[in-house]
């Protein structure tokens, strides 16, 4: 069996790279696509070392023609496109803010990547999966679930990719092609800022989590979502996996 | 109340006997393909933080009602729909539902109680809206993220839902539990919301209420 060809969108550091990590080493093609060229490339040549096929392509998630042009790179070089990973989120996500005082110029950032940048990547790679009977998986959080009082434009972001999945795992199901979503806690250096930001985060975070501890990007996440990209999850869409040791209380 | 200029949504006020405040309109025309730049140039940014900051320094009341809805859409798959129609739909709309529950927790007195009202496709009717479940969502997030931060003043803060516009004519089975759906602003969801802004509920806050017949479980 050929292994799998993936795009995995924000990838060049934090869960993006332990998802990358995980598919790289069960000899999956992985194509990172990023904004950052040095930290990108520096992750391809670490899932070659894991004994998959590295690739790294440049690419702002927010721009439409960025997002086309990094797929046709994909499928004019690997022949194809199986599994895409929607992981690049705004810089601004950690930055806590009280509802009230979020300026709307900034509410743009987190739309832009997450949502106009879903949309983009909706769009440039839905044929492709269709070819291939392929997959999707959206990183979402249990922010998205919650709500947080000082992060709320990051907790409805993550909210709304998970109802636009619930739409996609609809539409596209007729036609072969799965969606889910992931919301981990893993140790990253976006969560490193937030905990920077506010101390008693991650007490707080750390304080209801069953397990104990962070995730680990590659160990613990990346399996998850290599799970969902693969034939096993085969009868699995429109669902999200909670990748973080029990800690929110969804059950 | 603060809601979008729609009829529907002024019967509702009007059935709750509630003061109406107009959002903001969209700033994308609907025949623009891209609109991306209309809905976040600068112009209509700060003119929603002004409008903000002019519906918040209102006098105070002991509940504020909040429906910010897009024009209405037809259902369009999301891999065929354009930059401007989704900036339209979800973009934009993000952005306004920020800024109405922004001046409505302002303009809740403390021990008060906010609604948001929401558009939500039910999940077996949510092909072709994947915007509308989006947004859906999202408001979901802010009501929790909003009861966390105003808790502490004893305001509480939930939602109803209803697919009042985007309920499918023929619709997969099983069908509704009660033969009614989807309902009507005048109707179910304006129970609904007097429900939640009425006594007896005190310790009810970051819920959402679907007032859709019997069409969602969750």
């Amino acid at each position: 069996m050929t292994p799998p060809v993936i795009l995995i969108t924000g990838a060049s550091g934090g869960v993006g790279r332990g998802i990358a990590h995980a598919c790289g080493t069960s000899g999956w093609t992985v194509w990172i696509a990023a904004r950052r060229r040095l930290e990108g490339e520096q992750v391809a040549s670490e899932v070659t070392a894991a004994g998959g096929e590295g690739h790294f392509v440049i690419c702002d998630a927010s721009d439409a023609d960025d997002v086309e042009r990094a797929v046709q790179e994909v499928v004019a070089t690997s022949g194809r496109l199986d599994g895409v990973v929607l992981n690049a989120t705004s810089g601004s996500s950690p930055k806590p803010v009280v509802f009230i005082d979020v300026a709307m110029a900034d509410v743009e950032d987190h739309v832009a990547v997450s949502l106009r940048g879903m949309h983009h990547l909706v769009r440039s790679t839905h044929e492709h999966l269709r070819a291939t009977q392929g997959s999707m998986v959206v990183l979402t959080s249990e922010a998205g679930f919650e709500g947080k009082a000082k992060l709320s434009v990051y907790a409805a972001i993550k909210a709304a990719q998970r109802g636009i999945v619930r739409s996609l795992a609809r539409e596209w199901g007729p036609e072969g092609i799965r969606i889910n979503c992931v919301a981990p806690l893993a140790s990253t250096p976006a969560m490193e800022r937030a905990f920077e930001m506010d101390p008693a985060m991650a007490a707080r975070v750390l304080g209801r989590n069953p397990l104990g501890r962070m995730g680990d990007p590659a160990t613990d996440v990346g399996p998850i979502v290599r799970f969902l990209l693969s034939s096993d999850a085969r009868y699995l869409t429109g669902n999200t996996l909670m990748a973080d040791g029990g800690s929110c209380p969804i059950s | 109340m603060f809601a979008s200029d729609l009829e529907g949504l002024t019967m509702l006020a009007e059935s709750l006997g509630a003061d109406l405040v107009i959002t903001p309109q969209c700033p994308v025309a609907n025949d623009d393909p891209s609109g991306v730049a209309d809905a976040w140039s600068t112009a209509s940014t700060s003119a929603l933080d002004s409008w903000r900051a002019r519906a918040a320094s209102g006098a105070s009341a002991s509940s504020v009602i909040v429906a910010v809805w897009p024009n209405e859409h037809a259902a369009l798959p999301l891999a065929e729909m354009s930059s401007g129609e989704f900036a339209r739909r979800l973009e934009w709309p993000f952005a306004a539902w920020y800024a109405a529950l922004g001046a409505a927790s302002s303009r809740c007195a403390d021990g008060g109680a906010i609604v948001a009202v929401i558009e939500r496709p039910p999940p077996l009717d949510a092909a072709g809206w994947a915007t509308e479940s989006g947004l859906a969502d999202a408001v979901e997030a802010m009501v929790r993220s909003l009861a966390r931060s105003e808790g502490h003043r004893g305001v509480r803060v939930n939602a109803v839902t209803t697919p009042t516009r985007v309920a499918p004519s023929d619709p997969i089975a099983p069908l509704p539990s009660l033969s009614t759906f989807p309902g009507r602003l005048d109707g179910e969801v304006s129970d609904a919301v007097t429900m939640l802004i009425g006594p007896g509920i005190s310790g009810i806050t970051g819920t959402v209420v679907h007032a859709d017949c019997g069409r969602s479980w969750r």
